[in-house]
């Protein structure tokens, strides 16, 4: 950690300040944009709204169709981090603890999937999901989404497993408990900080993608946040004041959580890129 | 711990199946249909190597190479200012400064918003009537560097790439944070004691010891700059326009397979083609990326 001397300290608070307004300007232009009519943004953009109607709310909400893409994307993500969690802490239980032929090359199969750039296979993944039946399905959405988390997940729980000491477990085993309750009943409420980290992280990923929606999904019923938010911009274009408050209306949720989590998302992410 | 062969197959096969099928096989599929002709319905007919001949040198070779250039031009970007800027903020953000969890918490902040979305709150600003960008150059005196940012040609891939990096720099400050927040405390009171002055210790110290991340960080943007989709689409369409100035691979790839009005191909076999070349690209570093981890999970 650097000591600065005060004159440093000034200049150099002053640029992140500068950086903060970078970073901020956006959301305070979109936040009090959404309130304002189409005319008020046109004739002053930068000023505060005239008055804070929510009338922009309530007709976005519902031209956007946000009400059914939120349940949708609640539900998809809420399936597919069960999934990605139960999944990838069995196999990174699996390769943690015990030792089998295959072991370390299974792993490294696993984890090369951590930079692999899924989404350029998608014509195959359509076309396998095409077969199965599950386009357009949130299904479909669910197993793609299970599949392309497992390497992150995986990399990480096993890697917070291997810090675990295992007497508890050997004893255990020593008692005859079989490998599914030492997993369930010891490993997994031990490994609980890591699962928070990786859901979330999770949760982030599959919450935002918009490209696994794009091409899976065509009907309306079945759209998440972004892809009704990319449908409503395409169909409302030049109507910034109900683009807006639709955009304020889907990340205002995500922002929330964030800044609950915050502590547990940093961690996640440097621990991903770090270790 | 040994373990017998049915609870190993329990733990090992549902995550096993889902990411062979979803991930890996998908990867292999496309070398096969990357010999094929197939508009996605009826029968598949086989063309050799005509997509790729297609591709490198045949008519859609000046389409292909140029969302390669813009690629690339996204790599250099990203890595100059993911890691450079990045590095520097980080450095300010790990000295003793007022508000840095603040800071910290905030730099974040952008990406945790979908890319699509960050990419329309970023054609409000940058609206040329009303945006702010436009706004401000002009409240400041410099109206003639107004201008439709997003609407021609010379400016419209700089402008998306810097929302690019104005949404994901926060990723790389971070990791840098962790970095150098790893450097033991007692190499810092080491080096003030022997006189160092703040830049020799930057030099000497926090950059050396930074450098390994610096090098997986570089991996990974140069993967991530093929899975460009999002910030292209949201800000200037399927199309990359304005006459296809922002045309990256990812947008080139989605219209080969999936249509879009005006694009000069659609089939499937010809977009697996643009995949398995980008593949051969990537898939050798994305093992030796593994394989890093791997090495350093097993030393620590």
């Amino acid at each position: 950690m650097l000591r600065l001397s005060l004159p440093w300290r000034i200049i150099i608070f002053s640029l992140l300040i500068i950086y903060f307004i970078v970073i901020a300007t956006p959301f305070g232009v979109l936040f009090t944009n959404s309130f304002k009519s189409m005319r008020e943004i046109y004739l002053h953009p930068f000023q505060l709204p005239e008055e804070f109607s929510i009338e922009n709310y309530t007709k976005a909400w519902e031209k956007a169709n946000l009400g059914p893409a939120y349940i949708n994307s609640i539900v998809i993500s809420v399936c597919s981090i069960g999934g990605v969690l139960l999944f990838s802490s069995m196999l990174a239980f699996m390769i943690s603890r015990y030792q089998f032929r295959f072991r370390r090359f299974l792993y490294v199969y696993i984890i090369t999937g951590l930079a692999l750039p899924a989404r350029l296979a998608v014509i195959p993944i359509y076309v396998t999901l095409n077969q199965l039946n599950l386009i357009d399905t949130r299904i479909g959405l669910i197993f793609v989404y299970i599949a392309t988390g497992t390497a992150f997940a995986t990399f990480i729980i096993k890697g917070f497993m291997d810090g675990i000491p295992r007497e508890i477990e050997e004893s255990a085993m020593m008692d005859g408990a079989t490998p599914w309750t030492i997993y369930w009943k010891i490993a997994i409420p031990l490994t609980k900080p890591a699962l928070v980290v990786v859901g979330l992280v999770n949760f982030v990923n599959v919450w935002n993608d918009f490209f696994f929606p794009l091409i899976i999904i065509s009907s309306r019923t079945k759209e998440t946040v972004p892809l009704a938010i990319s449908v409503f911009f395409g169909e409302f274009s030049n109507q910034w004041h109900l683009i807006a408050a639709a955009l304020s209306m889907s990340i205002i949720p995500i922002m929330i959580i964030f800044f609950i989590f915050s502590k547990n998302f940093i961690s996640g992410i440097t621990q991903g890129a770090i270790k | 711990m040994k373990v017998k062969l049915r609870y190993i197959l329990l733990f090992v096969v549902p995550a096993l199946v889902f990411y062979t099928i979803f991930v890996v096989y998908p990867i292999g599929y496309s070398f096969n249909l990357s010999f094929f002709s197939w508009p996605g319905v009826g029968e598949k007919t086989f063309v050799g190597f005509e997509n790729f001949k297609n591709i490198l040198f045949g008519t859609f070779s000046e389409e292909f190479f140029s969302a390669v250039w813009h690629s690339f031009l996204f790599f250099v970007a990203n890595s100059i200012f993911e890691l450079g800027l990045a590095f520097i903020i980080a450095i300010a953000l790990t000295s003793k400064i007022w508000g840095r969890r603040f800071f910290q918490t905030m730099v974040y902040l952008p990406n945790v918003i979908s890319m699509v979305l960050v990419g329309f709150i970023w054609s409000m600003m940058l609206n040329p009537q009303w945006g702010l960008i436009n706004s401000f150059l002009k409240m400041i005196g410099l109206e003639n560097l107004a201008q439709p940012w997003l609407g021609q040609p010379e400016t419209a891939l700089p402008t998306v790439i810097m929302v690019n990096v104005w949404r994901n720099i926060g990723f790389y400050i971070l990791v840098f944070m962790a970095a150098i927040l790893n450097i033991p405390k007692d190499l810092f009171e080491a080096a003030y004691i022997d006189g160092a002055k703040n830049h020799h210790i930057i030099r000497k110290i926090i950059f050396p010891l930074v450098v390994p991340n610096m090098q997986t960080l570089a991996i990974l943007i140069f993967i991530w700059s093929f899975n460009i989709f999002d910030v292209v689409y949201a800000l200037e369409g399927v199309q990359a326009g304005p006459f296809r100035s922002t045309d990256v691979l990812g947008t080139l790839f989605y219209r080969t397979a999936f249509g879009g009005l005006g694009s000069s191909a659609q089939d499937y076999g010809l977009g697996a083609a643009v995949v398995v070349i980008i593949f051969v690209m990537v898939i050798p570093l994305s093992m030796v990326y593994a394989n890093i981890l791997d090495k350093r999970s097993r030393e620590a």
